[in-house]
């Protein structure tokens, strides 16, 4: 796994604010550990900090696997985080790794306290730190290369976001509303309440004059997001992310991923409240940014890690890229086939298709094609009003 | 290794549950913190198994809340008893209660059925709950059940509050259909189940399937190690791999031979274009493969047969 790498080759550049753990302080180090897996995306806080703490004081700390174990059963939560929380805890542990020890003082005095005290000295510690430092400015630097490719996002005008946030709100409400598929029980009606039936019977003892029923429950429509942000996309790349950003807080079941020469999924970083935070999350996600494009070898990476639990007959996949595919032709084509047979329908965006002229000769748009249900630009405001239609009107 | 995380491997093992140090840890903090474990991985590799084995080697009963599509609270929670509240109603007419006492009287614990939540926090004894498959109910009732774990408490518009004697040792499995809230990611203890090496699933054969033949269950392993590096619809799992093994020695096979898999395929590919895709493509160089190991040093380690595998999915 590419982002599964072990910290050794990931030395950090020269001046490069990478917190080490300091000496003599568990509690310390576990509150700088976990704000640091906080960085990176991961939703860690003061109560798994307190959880971590509470875990170590249970485990043998001279035992460097039981630690890292319990570590990572505590504060990764998802395999994703699992990966990210490998590279962060032999970044931070790692300096140490040849004692294969851990800093154990202080790891008897949580051992004594319970839940409460432990979270009440975390969250002393969490605020210090955050005091101390500013969080802004510690951001460590992850390696050189990916701050030489980490994209400044900072000039996106307010106007754009805001006309943006607007039709997409547009198009996630008519998305929206599709019976779920609990309306197969159809052939019994609507559901009984039969708690609300019996209650009404008891004013007329017992005698069950009208069968109240129970409302059925809407689903929406599942959204698969693919962005391509290599450089050939990179022109329309804030353009996208925006879109995504937006979709992301409307629609409530939305996976988005980037890629270029390999998959990112951004959906967790697009959580955030703050759009500003969103993007520098975003940018620090994908080391690859403005990079070729790997189409086929990454829609089957999105098959293979993500297939099972984002598709399905009510998912529509949206894929956004010019198709400029530098890798092999057939891995797209099997990926496509593959895609277009697993969910309700998918749609393809293409930037260029809005340039006169334009036909889709290049090789990956060719191949990608026929396995395409909808194809359309998506250039500016205008043209993702159009889309709205073809999410709408799903099978 | 922590002595009580060695002991619980050591139960475990002693329920016949081959669990490596990962598996064994988890399950020890999420005893010791008493955090609900949340277990992902593909289907058949064993993750339902960890909490029937954890409540057996507790020494603990196992409450089992099977998710599906459309699960909700009163199949979840508790059910009012309606046909024994319809009778009750029959039985006391003619009385001079007023409908407010009578009501009062039906819905009374009595008439409660308590579904498999509601059961698990009423018990004198704190039970193993299996949550399974959480993945198939929707997020509403994903919430709805954060809310349960978080309180350990549950309200009875009719009864009043019910908190738990006990905290009961949760266990909830995955399959990753869908992707679960943060929040009751945040909530639990976490646990990702791989398919297992060569090695560890060569001892859940040995252990599981008694009398099996040791060469055929390496020739098995290698088999699975192989099978799972092939592109198919469904990758065959722990489950599969024992059913396997007991249908070759049911046929009183001692070795893997085109005649034997292809008897067999059935019991391994639970569709059947994996099953043919298998047949046609790739059986030759599955049992190639089983050759090849055949002239390598005994025992097979897992680097042994992942060069093996590595070859043959080469070759494709």
């Amino acid at each position: 796994m590419e982002s599964g790498g072990r910290g050794a080759g990931r030395r950090p550049a020269a001046g490069a604010a990478i917190t080490r753990p300091r000496h003599g302080d568990l509690v310390a180090n576990v509150v700088e550990f976990c704000r640091l897996l906080r960085r990176r995306g991961l939703s860690v806080g003061p109560q798994e900090a307190a959880d971590a703490l509470r875990a170590l004081a249970g485990i043998d700390l001279a035992d460097r696997r039981d630690t890292y174990l319990a570590l990572r059963a505590v504060l990764a939560s998802g395999q994703d985080a699992q990966r990210i929380f490998d590279e962060v805890f032999w970044e931070f542990w790692g300096a140490r790794r040849e004692r294969g020890r851990l800093q154990t003082p202080g790891a008897d005095s949580t051992l004594s306290m319970d839940g409460q005290q432990v979270l009440d000295r975390v969250l002393l510690e969490w605020q210090d730190e955050a005091e101390d430092a500013g969080e802004g400015e510690r951001v460590p630097a992850y390696s050189p290369v990916e701050m030489l490719t980490r994209k400044d996002f900072s000039a996106f005008s307010a106007d754009e976001l805001n006309e943006i946030a607007a039709v997409v709100a547009a198009i996630a409400r008519k998305v929206a509303t599709r019976l779920s598929r609990r309306t197969r029980q159809a052939r019994r009606g609507h559901l009984v309440d039969l708690r609300r039936t019996m209650r009404g019977s008891l004013r007329r003892g017992g005698e069950i004059l009208e069968i109240l029923r129970r409302e059925r429950k809407l689903q929406k429509t599942r959204i698969v997001l693919l962005c391509d942000v290599s450089g050939s996309m990179d022109l329309y790349s804030r353009f996208l992310i925006q879109f995504v950003y937006a979709l992301q807080h409307a629609v409530s079941r939305v996976e988005t991923f980037v890629f270029s020469t390999g998959l990112h999924r951004i959906t967790g970083a697009l959580a955030h409240e703050d759009l500003r935070a969103a993007l520098d999350e975003i940018a620090r996600r994908v080391p690859d940014w403005s990079g070729g494009t790997k189409i086929g070898r990454s829609l089957r990476r999105f098959l293979t890690d993500y297939g099972a639990q984002t598709l399905d007959g009510r998912t529509v996949v949206v894929i956004v890229s010019d198709g400029w595919d530098t890798g092999e032709g057939d891995v797209l084509e099997t990926a496509m086939a593959e895609l277009q047979r697993r969910a309700a329908k998918v749609i393809w965006l293409n930037p260029l298709l809005a340039s006169p002229g334009y036909e889709p000769i290049c090789q990956g748009m060719r191949v990608a094609l026929p396995y395409v249900d909808v194809f359309a630009p998506a250039h500016n405001v205008e043209s993702l009003r159009r889309l709205e239609r073809y999410l709408a009107r799903t099978p | 290794m922590h002595p009580e995380i060695s002991r619980i491997q050591e139960l475990l093992a002693g329920q016949g549950y081959v669990a490596d140090r990962a598996i064994a840890t988890s399950v020890y903090l999420s005893i010791a913190l008493r955090k609900p474990l949340l277990i992902e991985g593909a289907a058949g590799v064993g993750k339902t198994e960890v909490a029937k084995v954890m409540a057996r080697a507790l020494g603990a009963d196992l409450i089992r809340l099977q998710c599906y599509e459309g699960l909700d609270a009163t199949t979840a929670l508790y059910e009012w008893n309606y046909q024994k509240q319809l009778l009750h109603i029959r039985l006391s007419e003619g009385g001079d209660r007023s409908v407010e006492e009578r009501e009062a009287e039906i819905f009374s614990e009595g008439f409660l059925l308590k579904r498999p939540l509601l059961d698990a926090i009423t018990r004198e004894t704190a039970p193993v709950l299996l949550v399974d498959e959480i993945d198939r109910a929707d997020s509403e009732f994903e919430a709805f059940l954060l809310e349960v774990l978080s309180d350990f408490q549950v309200s009875i518009p009719e009864i009043g509050t019910i908190t738990a004697k006990t905290t009961p040792h949760v266990v909830l499995t995955s399959n990753r259909t869908r992707e679960l809230g943060d929040a009751l990611r945040r909530r639990c203890l976490y646990l990702w189940i791989d398919y297992p090496t060569f090695e560890k699933e060569l001892e859940i054969v040995r252990r599981r399937v008694p009398h099996v033949n040791g060469h055929l269950a390496e020739q098995i392993g290698a088999f699975m190690q192989m099978v799972r590096r092939i592109r198919l619809e469904k990758i065959p799992g722990v489950a599969e791999t024992l059913d396997w093994s007991a249908a070759l020695m049911a046929l009183h096979r001692d070795h893997l031979d085109r005649e034997a898999v292809e008897e067999t395929l059935g019991v391994l590919f639970k569709h059947q274009d994996d099953a043919t895709l298998v047949r046609t493509q790739w059986l030759d160089a599955l049992l190639d493969g089983v050759a090849t190991l055949g002239r390598e040093g005994r025992p097979w380690s897992q680097e042994v047969v992942a060069r093996v595998a590595d070859r043959l999915q080469a070759r494709r």
